[in-house]
């Protein structure tokens, strides 16, 4: 289970609450703000084209992160040991990787074109309007899972600051989140993001320094566990080698299919400033990242050392060491850090769900919204209360919802967009059955395992064999129709490709 | 030719993993080479699609052949460490804090590329990746009316 579903232990005290005041009163004072300067349907899908190069990397960090990299992700290393941190050993590879095959690419089309979403490259770089609309489809679907188990995780750390119920920590959640990307969109997102991702990354820190004063060091977490249980420290924990490099796999490669963080390269407003791009997302997110691995490692050796009971459940590793073993005032930010990471994911999130809603299915049908920066805001709405309906319903359901979004992401766009734009061989019938394909997989069986009809074996996953199937098709596909109509490519484009 | 290469190494590598994924769905427990199987073709797709984007047409990678050999040695070197080096035991010596296969995969796969790709994206950034001309081409080509 990748995201936060189950209650976290009650965290209602006054500097915490009032650290978490403080908190929504600066992401709303950012909201409005924003608000001011989004006139345009640019301004709220691509925030104008005119953010820096800082604002980019750390409001990419931000989206890039959920509340996964504060709670499930140290629960799960609490859990499995070593293993788990396969999720995130891509981060040293995947930003200058991301940035070779994408960055300069994506940005270079919204130089000759007007590029609001994804779809819309995909669109370009195919001439299709059919490959534009699956793809759209395929992330309106991945979407509002994603978000229905973001929001429930908001929903869950909400009620333990504040004490009001999950009911309302949804509701409440939703709204902050919706007040400010209604009316600022990804301008007001990606400046909160700066102010998120800036919190996430201090409070990661100095979490760090705690870990390892409460451990006797890296050695002594070590040598503690290594005492009781040597296969923790392992380099695949309590995996098997293959689910653990199936992880590296999946999130490696499929970290070039996230579009909430692809869309971002559209809107830097000077495409020489990438240069530095992947240095500064690398490092912001290594030490942020710092706190995934060091709590989930300090709270097992705590716990065998007997300095600590056994944890009821695994997402409790967080919360149980910040009140144990960190300042009150530390751990209060480390709590709206957390609900920052959900916020800023959610908020990319709405902005591409909405731009797919009024942009990029009435291009496939050939139809143009007349005001899309108004029905962009009411498609905001309407994804959000889906999301948070969805999140009310079940939680089987939500948790479901949550686990395909990477894969659904992945599979339909990593060979369509990130190997499609830099072959020149790839044809449009290529992209509209690798698209299918990523589709069809994935819904289906996780469908199937859903319904316990039929699951993998350990090490399999279906995110990892849709990944490879629509990666197949892909290259087969546009091979065997290399001499059709559908390999030609406009020539912006292929100059775009080309540089 | 370079992007040439690297869609070959692309379509190879997806074949391999795909063949780790068929030999595990069709006995289990998984054998073994689907591991090895799985831990090579991962790295060459990485490779492979970090080469793709980052050639350009008819000039190759130029100098960033060194960087990104480096990153495919360190990912294959790191996982194949960990699948052959002797399994943890209570008295294993640390590494930097580690018991050695864990460190090899934290500090060599998680942390040796971060100080070397992104260093090397901005070192040959104009001269490999965007330079001046380039973009000046891309905005006159817009301004020319780009489509058709």
């Amino acid at each position: 289970m990748l995201l936060q579903t189950a209650a976290l232990p009650p965290l209602a005290q006054p500097i915490i609450i009032a650290v978490a005041i403080v908190y929504f009163v600066i992401v709303a004072a950012i909201g409005i703000w924003a608000t001011r300067k989004t006139r345009t349907a640019s301004d709220f899908f691509v925030a104008g084209q005119g953010i820096g190069l800082w604002a980019l990397a750390i409001a990419s960090m931000a989206a890039t992160l959920s509340g996964f990299a504060f709670i499930g992700g140290p629960g799960l290393v609490y859990s499995v040991g070593i293993g788990a941190v396969f999720i995130i050993l891509p981060v040293s590879l995947t930003n200058a990787m991301g940035a070779w095959v994408l960055a300069k690419r994506m940005r270079l089309l919204a130089e000759v074109r007007d590029m609001i979403t994804v779809p819309d490259a995909i669109g370009a770089r195919y001439r299709s309007r059919l490959a534009q609309g699956l793809a759209a489809v395929a992330i309106l679907i991945a979407v509002v899972g994603y978000m229905a188990t973001n929001v429930l995780a908001l929903g869950l750390v909400i009620d333990a600051i504040f004490g009001v119920g999950l009911t309302w920590g949804i509701w409440i959640g939703t709204l902050i989140t919706l007040a400010y990307s209604v009316s600022g969109g990804i301008l007001a997102g990606v400046y909160t993001d700066v102010f998120q991702g800036s919190l996430m990354a201090l409070a990661s820190v100095l979490v760090f320094v705690y870990v390892l004063e409460a451990g006797s060091g890296l050695s002594g977490i070590s040598r503690t566990i290594l005492g009781t249980d040597p296969s923790f420290l392992g380099p695949w924990g309590k995996l098997t080698p293959l689910a653990a490099l199936s992880f590296f796999f999946v999130f490696g490669l499929g970290s070039l299919g996230q579009p909430h963080v692809v869309h971002k390269f559209y809107m830097l407003k000077d495409p020489r400033r990438l240069k530095w791009y992947p240095l500064i997302m690398t490092v912001a997110l290594f030490v942020t990242l710092l706190l995934y691995i060091g709590v989930g490692l300090a709270v097992k050796s705590l716990v065998v050392s007997g300095t600590m009971p056994a944890l009821a459940r695994p997402d409790d590793a967080t919360p149980t060491f910040l009140l144990r073993f960190t300042p009150l005032l530390l751990a209060a930010l480390v709590f709206s850090g957390v609900a920052a990471a959900i916020m800023s994911t959610v908020n990319s999130f709405m902005s591409i769900g909405a731009a797919a809603l009024t942009h990029d299915i009435p291009v496939a049908l050939g139809r143009r919204v007349g005001n899309e920066l108004l029905w962009g805001r009411i498609s905001t709405v309407v994804i959000s209360v889906i999301a948070a309906l969805v999140a009310q319903a079940s939680g089987t359901l939500v948790a479901f919802l949550g686990i395909f979004g990477w894969g659904l992401f992945a599979s339909t766009l990593v060979p369509a967009l990130a190997i499609g734009l830099n072959w020149e061989g790839a044809t449009r019938e290529g992209a509209i059955a690798s698209i299918t394909t990523g589709i069809v997989v994935t819904l289906l069986f996780e469908t199937l395992a859903y319904y316990k009809v039929y699951s993998f074996p350990a090490g399999v996953t279906v995110s990892g064999l849709s990944l490879v199937a629509s990666l197949l098709v892909f290259l087969v596909v546009s091979f065997a129709t290399r001499r059709g109509d559908g390999a030609a490519i406009d020539p912006d484009v292929r100059l775009v490709m080309e540089v | 030719m370079t992007r040439s290469l690297a869609l070959a190494a692309l379509f190879i590598s997806t074949l391999l993993i795909a063949a780790a994924y068929g030999g595990a769905l069709v006995v289990q427990p998984a054998p073994s080479w689907t591991a090895w199987a799985l831990m090579i073709g991962t790295s060459t797709i990485m490779l492979a699609t970090t080469v793709l984007g980052a050639a350009r047409s008819r000039r190759g990678i130029g100098r960033l052949v060194v960087p990104l050999a480096a990153m495919f040695v360190v990912l294959l070197v790191g996982f194949s460490a960990a699948l052959a080096m002797p399994e943890e035991a209570a008295g294993s010596p640390l590494w930097l804090g580690l018991p050695p296969r864990a460190a090899v995969i934290l500090y060599g796969v998680g942390v040796l590329p971060l100080f070397v790709l992104p260093i090397a994206y901005a070192m040959t950034f104009e001269t490999l990746t965007l330079d001046e001309a380039d973009l000046e081409r891309v905005r006159q080509m817009k301004h020319a009316g780009g489509r058709s």
